[in-house]
Protein backbone atom coordinates (compact mmCIF):
# COMPACT_ATOMS: atom_id res chain seq x y z
CA UNK A 1 0.00 0.00 0.00
CA UNK A 2 1.29 3.35 -0.47
CA UNK A 3 1.67 5.67 2.28
CA UNK A 4 2.19 9.37 3.17
CA UNK A 5 3.12 10.88 6.46
CA UNK A 6 3.01 14.49 7.57
CA UNK A 7 5.17 15.98 10.45
CA UNK A 8 3.77 18.50 12.62
CA UNK A 9 5.64 18.16 15.88
CA UNK A 10 9.57 19.02 16.24
CA UNK A 11 11.74 16.75 16.86
CA UNK A 12 11.62 17.49 20.56
CA UNK A 13 8.29 15.83 20.44
CA UNK A 14 7.56 12.53 21.03
CA UNK A 15 5.55 12.23 18.17
CA UNK A 16 8.45 13.23 15.87
CA UNK A 17 9.98 9.92 16.85
CA UNK A 18 7.27 7.96 16.63
CA UNK A 19 6.88 9.30 12.78
CA UNK A 20 10.04 7.93 12.07
CA UNK A 21 9.26 4.83 13.84
CA UNK A 22 6.44 4.52 11.97
CA UNK A 23 8.14 5.10 8.50
CA UNK A 24 10.33 2.56 9.54
CA UNK A 25 7.88 0.02 10.16
CA UNK A 26 6.19 0.89 6.86
CA UNK A 27 9.02 0.42 4.78
CA UNK A 28 9.76 -3.14 6.78
CA UNK A 29 6.46 -4.39 6.01
CA UNK A 30 6.79 -3.85 1.89
CA UNK A 31 4.62 -0.58 1.79
CA UNK A 32 5.40 2.42 -0.15
CA UNK A 33 6.24 5.74 1.67
CA UNK A 34 5.08 7.51 -1.34
CA UNK A 35 5.96 11.40 0.72
CA UNK A 36 6.88 12.75 3.58
CA UNK A 37 5.65 16.32 4.45
CA UNK A 38 6.98 18.77 7.53
CA UNK A 39 4.34 21.30 8.49
CA UNK A 40 4.65 23.80 11.53
CA UNK A 41 7.07 22.64 14.03
CA UNK A 42 7.54 19.73 12.08
CA UNK A 43 10.12 21.86 9.95
CA UNK A 44 12.67 22.06 12.55
CA UNK A 45 13.15 17.79 11.41
CA UNK A 46 15.13 18.99 8.53
CA UNK A 47 17.28 21.46 9.83
CA UNK A 48 21.31 20.63 9.70
CA UNK A 49 21.83 23.00 12.71
CA UNK A 50 20.42 20.68 15.20
CA UNK A 51 22.96 19.94 17.83
CA UNK A 52 21.69 16.30 19.68
CA UNK A 53 23.34 15.83 23.40
CA UNK A 54 25.75 12.78 22.28
CA UNK A 55 23.75 10.57 24.62
CA UNK A 56 19.92 11.35 22.66
CA UNK A 57 18.88 10.54 20.06
CA UNK A 58 19.79 12.74 16.91
CA UNK A 59 16.14 13.05 15.19
CA UNK A 60 16.90 15.36 12.12
CA UNK A 61 19.90 12.82 11.84
CA UNK A 62 17.67 9.80 11.74
CA UNK A 63 15.66 11.04 9.37
CA UNK A 64 18.15 12.18 7.14
CA UNK A 65 19.57 9.00 7.17
CA UNK A 66 16.46 7.56 6.60
CA UNK A 67 15.09 9.68 3.74
CA UNK A 68 18.89 8.85 2.07
CA UNK A 69 18.74 5.03 2.41
CA UNK A 70 15.16 4.63 1.02
CA UNK A 71 15.42 7.68 -1.34
CA UNK A 72 12.58 8.85 0.05
CA UNK A 73 10.48 12.07 -1.29
CA UNK A 74 11.16 14.40 1.85
CA UNK A 75 8.97 17.83 1.28
CA UNK A 76 9.44 20.89 3.72
CA UNK A 77 6.54 23.30 3.96
CA UNK A 78 8.58 26.68 2.36
CA UNK A 79 6.42 29.18 4.36
CA UNK A 80 5.97 26.97 7.77
CA UNK A 81 10.02 26.60 7.42
CA UNK A 82 10.78 30.52 6.65
CA UNK A 83 9.08 31.90 9.60
CA UNK A 84 10.80 29.49 12.00
CA UNK A 85 14.10 29.97 10.57
CA UNK A 86 14.66 27.20 8.46
CA UNK A 87 15.94 28.09 5.07
CA UNK A 88 17.57 26.43 2.17
CA UNK A 89 20.93 27.91 0.23
CA UNK A 90 18.48 29.60 -2.10
CA UNK A 91 15.90 31.04 0.54
CA UNK A 92 18.74 32.43 2.55
CA UNK A 93 19.99 34.48 -0.50
CA UNK A 94 16.60 35.67 -1.61
CA UNK A 95 16.08 36.90 2.22
CA UNK A 96 19.96 38.48 2.86
CA UNK A 97 19.90 35.69 5.58
CA UNK A 98 24.04 35.11 6.03
CA UNK A 99 23.44 31.04 6.57
CA UNK A 100 21.02 28.27 5.76
CA UNK A 101 20.10 25.35 7.70
CA UNK A 102 18.71 22.90 4.77
CA UNK A 103 20.23 21.31 1.83
CA UNK A 104 19.50 18.53 -0.47
CA UNK A 105 17.93 16.02 -0.43
CA UNK A 106 15.25 17.84 1.90
CA UNK A 107 13.26 19.93 -0.70
CA UNK A 108 11.14 23.21 0.43
CA UNK A 109 7.86 23.77 -1.58
CA UNK A 110 3.91 24.31 -0.87
CA UNK A 111 1.34 22.69 0.71
CA UNK A 112 0.23 21.94 -3.14
CA UNK A 113 2.08 18.30 -1.90
CA UNK A 114 0.42 17.87 1.27
CA UNK A 115 -2.94 17.70 -1.02
CA UNK A 116 -1.10 15.85 -3.44
CA UNK A 117 0.30 13.18 -1.07
CA UNK A 118 -3.14 12.99 0.54
CA UNK A 119 -5.31 12.19 -3.09
CA UNK A 120 -2.54 9.97 -4.11
CA UNK A 121 -1.82 7.88 -1.17
CA UNK A 122 -3.79 5.11 0.44
CA UNK A 123 -3.64 6.73 3.70
CA UNK A 124 -2.18 9.52 5.10
CA UNK A 125 -0.75 9.69 8.73
CA UNK A 126 -0.11 12.74 10.82
CA UNK A 127 1.97 12.71 13.64
CA UNK A 128 1.77 16.10 16.10
CA UNK A 129 1.83 16.47 19.73
CA UNK A 130 3.21 15.09 22.93
CA UNK B 1 -10.86 9.20 -10.57
CA UNK B 2 -12.88 11.31 -8.25
CA UNK B 3 -10.64 13.45 -5.35
CA UNK B 4 -11.07 12.19 -2.20
CA UNK B 5 -13.05 14.44 -0.01
CA UNK B 6 -11.15 16.44 2.58
CA UNK B 7 -12.22 16.94 6.34
CA UNK B 8 -10.00 19.85 7.95
CA UNK B 9 -10.82 20.35 11.85
CA UNK B 10 -9.83 23.16 13.53
CA UNK B 11 -9.50 22.77 17.03
CA UNK B 12 -7.32 26.24 17.93
CA UNK B 13 -8.44 29.33 19.15
CA UNK B 14 -7.18 31.87 16.80
CA UNK B 15 -4.79 33.60 19.41
CA UNK B 16 -3.54 30.81 20.31
CA UNK B 17 -0.39 30.77 18.09
CA UNK B 18 -0.26 29.85 14.27
CA UNK B 19 -2.46 26.54 14.33
CA UNK B 20 -5.74 27.87 13.00
CA UNK B 21 -4.18 30.24 10.99
CA UNK B 22 -1.68 27.23 9.50
CA UNK B 23 -4.86 25.24 9.18
CA UNK B 24 -7.13 27.73 6.98
CA UNK B 25 -3.53 27.45 4.79
CA UNK B 26 -4.14 23.89 4.22
CA UNK B 27 -7.79 24.55 3.34
CA UNK B 28 -6.86 27.56 1.35
CA UNK B 29 -4.20 25.34 -0.96
CA UNK B 30 -7.04 22.58 -1.39
CA UNK B 31 -9.16 24.85 -2.58
CA UNK B 32 -7.07 26.69 -4.89
CA UNK B 33 -6.49 22.45 -5.95
CA UNK B 34 -10.58 22.75 -6.19
CA UNK B 35 -10.30 19.72 -4.05
CA UNK B 36 -13.64 18.75 -2.36
CA UNK B 37 -12.60 20.75 1.06
CA UNK B 38 -15.05 20.80 3.99
CA UNK B 39 -13.66 22.83 7.36
CA UNK B 40 -15.18 21.80 11.08
CA UNK B 41 -14.37 24.35 13.85
CA UNK B 42 -14.49 22.54 16.97
CA UNK B 43 -13.13 22.97 20.99
CA UNK B 44 -11.95 26.06 20.93
CA UNK B 45 -11.82 26.01 17.21
CA UNK B 46 -15.33 27.94 17.35
CA UNK B 47 -13.65 30.60 18.79
CA UNK B 48 -12.71 31.81 15.25
CA UNK B 49 -16.21 33.01 14.57
CA UNK B 50 -16.34 35.19 17.55
CA UNK B 51 -15.02 39.03 17.19
CA UNK B 52 -11.45 40.01 17.91
CA UNK B 53 -9.25 43.00 17.97
CA UNK B 54 -6.40 41.39 16.85
CA UNK B 55 -4.39 44.98 15.70
CA UNK B 56 -3.81 44.92 20.23
CA UNK B 57 -1.93 41.70 19.44
CA UNK B 58 0.53 42.83 16.62
CA UNK B 59 -1.51 39.55 14.64
CA UNK B 60 -2.67 39.80 11.27
CA UNK B 61 -6.77 39.35 11.27
CA UNK B 62 -7.50 35.84 10.62
CA UNK B 63 -11.13 36.18 9.72
CA UNK B 64 -10.06 37.96 6.62
CA UNK B 65 -8.16 34.07 6.18
CA UNK B 66 -11.44 33.09 6.92
CA UNK B 67 -13.98 34.90 4.48
CA UNK B 68 -11.15 34.04 1.87
CA UNK B 69 -12.45 30.44 2.07
CA UNK B 70 -15.37 31.29 -0.12
CA UNK B 71 -13.69 32.83 -3.02
CA UNK B 72 -11.48 29.31 -2.82
CA UNK B 73 -14.45 27.24 -3.41
CA UNK B 74 -14.50 26.18 0.24
CA UNK B 75 -17.75 26.56 1.12
CA UNK B 76 -18.81 23.87 3.21
CA UNK B 77 -17.88 25.26 6.96
CA UNK B 78 -19.31 24.02 9.85
CA UNK B 79 -18.98 24.72 13.59
CA UNK B 80 -19.92 22.25 16.65
CA UNK B 81 -22.85 23.19 18.38
CA UNK B 82 -21.71 22.26 21.85
CA UNK B 83 -18.42 23.93 21.50
CA UNK B 84 -20.16 27.00 21.03
CA UNK B 85 -22.33 26.40 24.00
CA UNK B 86 -19.43 25.68 26.04
CA UNK B 87 -17.60 28.86 25.33
CA UNK B 88 -21.01 30.90 25.64
CA UNK B 89 -21.23 31.80 22.36
CA UNK B 90 -24.88 29.71 21.43
CA UNK B 91 -26.06 33.21 20.22
CA UNK B 92 -23.02 34.28 18.59
CA UNK B 93 -24.07 35.57 15.09
CA UNK B 94 -21.29 34.66 12.45
CA UNK B 95 -21.14 36.86 9.19
CA UNK B 96 -19.65 33.33 7.68
CA UNK B 97 -22.20 31.18 6.40
CA UNK B 98 -21.79 28.46 8.68
CA UNK B 99 -23.47 25.41 9.42
CA UNK B 100 -23.84 24.26 13.45
CA UNK B 101 -23.85 20.39 13.83
CA UNK B 102 -24.73 18.59 17.20
CA UNK B 103 -23.17 15.80 18.30
CA UNK B 104 -24.30 13.10 15.87
CA UNK B 105 -23.76 15.35 12.79
CA UNK B 106 -20.55 16.03 13.98
CA UNK B 107 -19.73 12.32 14.21
CA UNK B 108 -21.36 11.85 10.42
CA UNK B 109 -19.19 14.33 9.16
CA UNK B 110 -16.51 12.19 9.97
CA UNK B 111 -17.85 9.25 8.26
CA UNK B 112 -18.73 11.85 4.83
CA UNK B 113 -15.09 12.17 4.21
CA UNK B 114 -12.17 10.24 2.51
CA UNK B 115 -9.55 12.08 4.57
CA UNK B 116 -8.86 14.11 7.85
CA UNK B 117 -6.19 16.25 8.72
CA UNK B 118 -6.35 18.12 12.56
CA UNK B 119 -4.77 21.24 13.34
CA UNK C 1 -19.34 5.62 4.90
CA UNK C 2 -15.38 5.83 6.25
CA UNK C 3 -14.42 4.49 9.41
CA UNK C 4 -11.78 5.99 11.01
CA UNK C 5 -8.85 5.24 13.27
CA UNK C 6 -8.18 8.46 15.62
CA UNK C 7 -5.06 8.47 17.47
CA UNK C 8 -4.69 10.59 20.77
CA UNK C 9 -1.30 11.22 22.46
CA UNK C 10 -2.00 14.38 24.56
CA UNK C 11 -2.27 13.01 28.41
CA UNK C 12 -6.04 13.28 29.54
CA UNK C 13 -5.50 14.74 32.75
CA UNK C 14 -4.22 18.25 31.03
CA UNK C 15 -6.07 17.96 27.99
CA UNK C 16 -9.70 17.83 26.56
CA UNK C 17 -8.93 16.06 23.43
CA UNK C 18 -9.95 12.43 24.83
CA UNK C 19 -13.37 13.11 25.81
CA UNK C 20 -14.07 15.22 22.25
CA UNK C 21 -13.16 12.07 20.30
CA UNK C 22 -15.25 10.00 22.45
CA UNK C 23 -17.74 11.98 21.27
CA UNK C 24 -17.29 11.65 18.07
CA UNK C 25 -16.44 8.32 17.27
CA UNK C 26 -18.89 6.18 15.51
CA UNK C 27 -19.71 2.34 16.12
CA UNK C 28 -16.92 0.77 13.82
CA UNK C 29 -14.01 3.48 14.41
CA UNK C 30 -11.03 3.04 17.17
CA UNK C 31 -9.33 4.76 19.12
CA UNK C 32 -5.46 3.71 19.44
CA UNK C 33 -3.74 5.93 22.71
CA UNK C 34 -0.08 7.02 21.87
CA UNK C 35 2.84 9.23 23.93
CA UNK C 36 0.91 10.53 27.16
CA UNK C 37 -2.81 9.47 26.24
CA UNK C 38 -1.66 5.99 27.48
CA UNK C 39 -2.34 7.48 31.17
CA UNK C 40 -6.01 7.31 30.35
CA UNK C 41 -5.80 3.42 30.97
CA UNK C 42 -4.08 3.99 34.50
CA UNK C 43 -6.86 1.75 36.84
CA UNK C 44 -9.65 3.35 39.11
CA UNK C 45 -9.20 6.95 36.62
CA UNK C 46 -12.46 8.67 34.93
CA UNK C 47 -10.79 7.84 31.89
CA UNK C 48 -10.13 4.28 32.06
CA UNK C 49 -13.81 4.40 33.38
CA UNK C 50 -14.93 6.04 30.24
CA UNK C 51 -13.42 3.63 27.75
CA UNK C 52 -14.88 0.76 29.52
CA UNK C 53 -18.05 1.82 29.05
CA UNK C 54 -17.17 2.51 25.04
CA UNK C 55 -19.37 -0.06 23.42
CA UNK C 56 -18.05 -3.33 22.32
CA UNK C 57 -18.02 -2.50 18.21
CA UNK C 58 -15.26 0.30 19.09
CA UNK C 59 -11.71 -1.16 19.12
CA UNK C 60 -9.40 0.05 21.69
CA UNK C 61 -5.73 -0.55 20.82
CA UNK C 62 -2.47 1.03 22.34
CA UNK C 63 0.94 1.28 21.49
CA UNK C 64 3.18 -1.21 23.16
CA UNK C 65 6.01 0.95 23.50
CA UNK C 66 4.44 4.20 25.22
CA UNK C 67 2.25 1.44 27.57
CA UNK C 68 5.46 -0.05 28.61
CA UNK C 69 7.32 3.16 29.15
CA UNK C 70 5.14 4.10 31.96
CA UNK C 71 5.70 0.69 33.81
CA UNK C 72 3.88 1.86 36.84
CA UNK C 73 0.74 1.26 34.75
CA UNK C 74 0.63 -2.49 35.63
CA UNK C 75 -2.85 -3.85 34.33
CA UNK C 76 -4.86 -2.44 31.34
CA UNK C 77 -8.66 -3.51 30.80
CA UNK C 78 -8.88 -6.58 29.04
CA UNK C 79 -10.74 -5.48 26.23
CA UNK C 80 -7.39 -2.76 25.40
CA UNK C 81 -5.36 -4.65 22.52
CA UNK C 82 -1.31 -4.08 22.01
CA UNK C 83 -0.14 -2.79 19.13
CA UNK C 84 3.39 -2.73 18.17
CA UNK C 85 4.53 -0.58 15.16
CA UNK C 86 3.96 -3.38 12.92
CA UNK C 87 0.63 -3.60 14.07
CA UNK C 88 0.39 0.10 13.97
CA UNK C 89 0.80 0.12 10.21
CA UNK C 90 -1.59 -2.80 9.49
CA UNK C 91 -4.08 -1.11 11.92
CA UNK C 92 -3.81 2.05 10.05
CA UNK C 93 -4.90 -0.12 7.01
CA UNK C 94 -7.89 -1.92 8.73
CA UNK C 95 -9.57 1.63 8.50
CA UNK C 96 -10.37 4.00 5.46
CA UNK C 97 -8.76 6.83 7.38
CA UNK C 98 -6.55 8.17 10.21
CA UNK C 99 -7.36 11.31 12.53
CA UNK C 100 -4.47 12.02 14.75
CA UNK C 101 -5.76 14.69 17.42
CA UNK C 102 -2.96 17.25 17.17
Amino acid sequence: MKFAIAVFSSPDQPSNRRALRFAEALLAAGHTLERLFFYQAGVHSASAHVVSPQDELDLPKAWLQLIQQHQLDAVVCIAAALKRGQLNAEEAQRYARSGHSIDAPWELSGLGQLHEAAQSADRLICFAGP
Amino acid sequence: MMSKAILLVSRHAPTDGSSARELLDIALAGGAFDLPISLLLLDDGVLQLAPHDFSLLQQKNLSANLQALALFGVEQIYAAERSLCERGLNTLNSTLPVQRLDDAAVSQLYRQHDVVITL
Amino acid sequence: MSTTLHILSHSPFSDLRLSSCLRVLNADDALLLCGDAVLALQADTAHSAALELMPDSIGLFVLAEDLAARSFIDTVPARIRIVDYQAFVDLTLAFDKVNSWT
